[in-house]
């Protein structure tokens, strides 16, 4: 094998497997991340992403199977190399974002020369004096994210990283996120925000039900996808999902975000046929749009249902 | 045109006053600064004990009730403040993020418990203050009895975080501290005294509320059985250090819970 990331993971989950009373959890799962790779777990909710990312950032301890960090099953030794966003923006609110900052990068041996850097990256540089709690959700966000991204912590952990995040805010952590790949260091996000993993993943690992359904790199999954077009309909009542899953070139169809989200062959004559089969049935179709297939296609495809229902 | 507003024009350089300042860079110190920035509460939280301790000594209250109560005080300063915080923290988050960081347990323990006491024994001093004004006891009794309540500080902010070790909810907690509290505090003889004898007297003997409410009880021109300031001064070392061992210990305990 040529690939460094699968020759030699930074992280590495063989059989991991963590359930909770009520059955829901994640696993077996098995999983690497290498180094440059931006690993992005991608699933609804419920579907075990954040207790998977949970126990890769050594936070919680796994009921079976395997976990390596760098090649050992160190928690402590993994911590000194890894930086993890939880989906709290958990602070010392009182206290600036500056004092802050100090905190995290120093218990992460930072370089202080790096630490305004990161702010002004983050573009909360401006805020630095400013006490937590007068801050916007959005913006301790970032100043979250700042928080971890200083110092290029070898292993970046990130659990729904764009939450709350503006255009601005967005495009700062893909470009953040694709520096890291091209330093050659690893990134894993959990999210469903599939246009961001389009932007900055390597590889998507789709869960469901706590069982990784397909892990593979994002160019393949996409281009498994080609010639096919995606259909949103949106309606007023309930979505006729199974009389048009029978029109001919219709691959899958799942209700989603009040409509119903149609994966099909690109052929003449398919959207008329849809909005024929609608039309026997008096549904109040609102709105109707064509697009591109993506990510979250893929998901259709592969699962039968809508990753946003 | 606000001064963010023409900072953001490029106007006017940001201020980088905070730059000369030395940043909170362990852990007790940025809880201990983000305690203090909280200028009402801590207000609120100093006054607190002297709201009781005043009274008590300007109508001269017996000594055996006024030393109940200053115990109570301090068992339920340490306590509740120690538990409810670290309970708060972790429904906040906070622990999750400490709990990932280079750091070890046994020191998350000790610095979060380490910037809680420093307050409280604040709190303690002003009450102790208050009694040396009001009283003018003797020195080695004060010097002593303040020790004493450092020590009881320390040992009640460990119990708090062994009960934040048993839930994530603060209203759950202060049942928690009640139900541990009152018998500790009885069989420290805050209530009925202690016995010259037998196994309740041997208890009290490893209880640092027993030794502070005598310490209060001699303070206040009381008469208690056991006064020795040697004795408190030897108890306090050995009670600090057992408070100190205690939430090292249970760092690892606290960041587990909801893991």
């Amino acid at each position: 094998m040529s690939d460094p990331s699968l020759t030699n993971p930074w992280l590495a989950a063989d059989g991991l497997s963590r359930r909770y009373r009520n059955g829901r959890g994640v696993g077996p799962v098995c999983l690497t991340v290498g180094p440059g790779e931006v690993l992005a777990l991608v699933g609804p909710n419920g579907s075990g992403k954040t207790t998977l990312l949970r126990c890769l950032a050594t936070r919680t301890s796994p009921d079976s199977g395997q976990l390596l960090w760098f090649g050992q099953d160190d928690r402590a030794a993994a911590r000194s190399k890894l930086a993890v966003v939880f989906d709290a923006t958990a602070h010392a609110d009182e206290l600036s974002t500056r004092q802050n900052l100090a905190f995290f990068a120093t218990a992460r041996k930072v370089a202080t020369e790096l630490w305004e850097p990161a702010l002004e990256a983050a573009a909360v540089a401006e805020l630095g004096q400013d006490p937590l709690y007068r801050l916007s959700y959005g913006m301790r966000r970032r100043v979250l994210l700042a928080e971890a991204l200083v110092g290029d912590p070898p292993l970046l952990l990130l659990d729904e990283p764009t939450l709350g995040l503006d255009v601005s805010g967005r495009q700062w952590l893909a470009e953040a996120l694709r520096a890291r790949a091209r330093l050659g260091l690893a990134t894993c996000i959990s999210t469903n925000d599939t246009d961001f993993v389009e932007q900055v993943s390597t590889r998507v690992c789709f869960l469901v039900d706590g069982e990784a359904v397909r892990d593979a790199p994002l160019a393949d999954l996409l281009a498994e996808l080609g010639g096919t077009r995606e259909i949103q309909l949106s309606f007023r009542g309930p979505a006729p999902t199974a009389l048009v899953r029978a029109v001919p070139g219709v691959e899958r169809a799942a209700a989603a975000e009040g409509g119903l989200l149609i994966l099909a062959r690109q052929r003449e004559g398919l959207i008329p046929e849809i909005l024929a089969t609608l039309g026997d049935l008096d549904a109040h179709l609102v709105d109707l749009k064509v697009r591109d297939p993506g990510l979250a296609d893929c998901f259709l495809k592969l699962t039968g249902r809508a990753l946003h229902d | 045109m606000t001064e963010r507003t023409e900072v953001a024009l490029g106007r006017r350089q940001p201020a980088r006053a905070g730059l000369l300042r030395p940043r909170p860079t362990q852990l007790w110190q940025l809880e201990l600064r983000g305690t203090l920035a909280r200028r009402r509460a801590l207000i609120i939280k100093l006054a607190f004990p002297l709201v009781l301790v005043i009274p008590l000594v300007t109508t001269g209250a017996p000594p055996f009730f006024a030393g109940m109560l200053l115990t109570v005080l301090i068992a339920m300063v340490g306590t509740v403040g120690t538990g409810v915080t670290v309970t708060r923290a972790r429904g906040s988050g906070w622990l999750d993020r400490l709990a990932v960081l280079p750091l070890p347990a046994w020191r998350v323990g000790l610095e979060l418990f380490l910037a809680g006491w420093l307050v409280d024994c604040l709190q303690a001093t002003l009450v102790v203050v208050v009694i040396a004004v009001a009283e003018r006891p003797d020195p080695a009794t004060l010097f002593t009895t303040w020790l004493m309540a450092l020590a009881a500080l320390a040992c009640s902010g460990a119990i708090g975080l062994g009960i934040a070790a048993l839930t994530d909810h603060a209203g759950e907690a202060m049942l928690y501290l009640a139900v541990v509290l009152a018998p500790v505090l009885f069989l420290s003889g805050l209530f009925t005294g202690v016995p010259a004898e037998g196994l309740r007297y041997w208890v009290a003997q490893v209880l640092p509320f027993s030794y502070l409410d005598e310490g209060f009880q001699l303070l206040l021109g009381g008469n208690p059985p056991y006064g020795d300031p040697l004795g408190f001064l030897i108890a306090a070392a050995v009670f600090l250090a057992v408070a100190l061992a205690a939430t090292a210990a249970l760092g690892r305990a606290i960041l587990a819970r909801a893991a």
